[in-house]
């Protein structure tokens, strides 16, 4: 229930009631990362989305100049690792953890399709959800000049 | 209510972030982005809320130790 809670507090889970939310928590694996983990790189092939749960995360990328920048910090409720998912091509950016016991919640992209299609309401309302969240983080990167994504 | 916060610093290279709050932040709040504390200087609404949901943008300065 713990889980389903938690789920219940990120925007990409917002209009699933009690039961869908289950069925997520069911195919949510919780992975716990120290400051400096690297959770995935930029460029690696993306069979995750991840809900950050606890901590904040660094989203860093090599700009068109070869050097490393960090684009965006994303803490409780955030999502990353969707672009992946809704396109199936490498990962766009490297994501680090940047707190000792950052928690997230992994899904793998095979089991949300699956849920998706199984439960074609969740698939309705989580990919509006996702397409909400990227509009908010381009609006953010519109707000924020440093933001080179 | 949970409110979704668009962190922006203001001036500098520092990247902003999101995350999602509790209680909506106030003008004065200090606030961890990353692994430096900044102070909120304004507060507005992005978007309309939806149900639970509120979304605002945060312009924050790196927070001054005023004891210097």
């Amino acid at each position: 229930m713990e889980l389903v809670n938690m789920l219940r507090g990120a925007e990409l889970f917002h209009g699933l009631d009690t039961t869908q939310l289950g069925q997520l928590a069911t195919i949510s694996q919780s992975e716990t990362y120290n400051t400096d983990d690297v959770i995935f790189n930029q460029g690696a092939a993306g069979d995750k989305v991840y809900i950050v749960a606890k901590g904040q995360v660094e989203i860093r990328f090599d700009n068109q100049k070869g050097h490393s920048q960090t684009g965006l910090y994303l803490g409780a409720g955030q999502v990353f690792g969707e672009m992946a998912l809704l396109d199936q091509g490498g990962r766009s950016a490297s994501v680090i953890a940047i707190e000792d016991g950052t928690t997230v919640y992994g899904i793998s992209n095979q089991d949300f399709l699956n849920l998706c299609q199984t439960d074609t309401a969740i698939g309705y309302i989580m990919m509006r959800n996702m397409a909400l969240d990227l509009s908010f983080k381009l609006r953010h990167q519109n707000l924020d000049p440093s933001a080179g994504l | 209510m949970i409110y979704k916060v668009s962190y922006v610093v203001v001036g500098g290279d520092f990247p902003g972030g999101i995350k999602n709050e509790t209680e909506k932040p106030k003008v004065g709040d200090v606030v961890q982005i990353g692994r430096v504390k900044f102070q909120v200087t304004e507060i507005h609404e992005i978007i309309p809320p939806r149900d639970d949901f509120q979304f605002l943008h945060a312009t924050v300065k790196p927070l001054v130790d005023e004891k210097k």
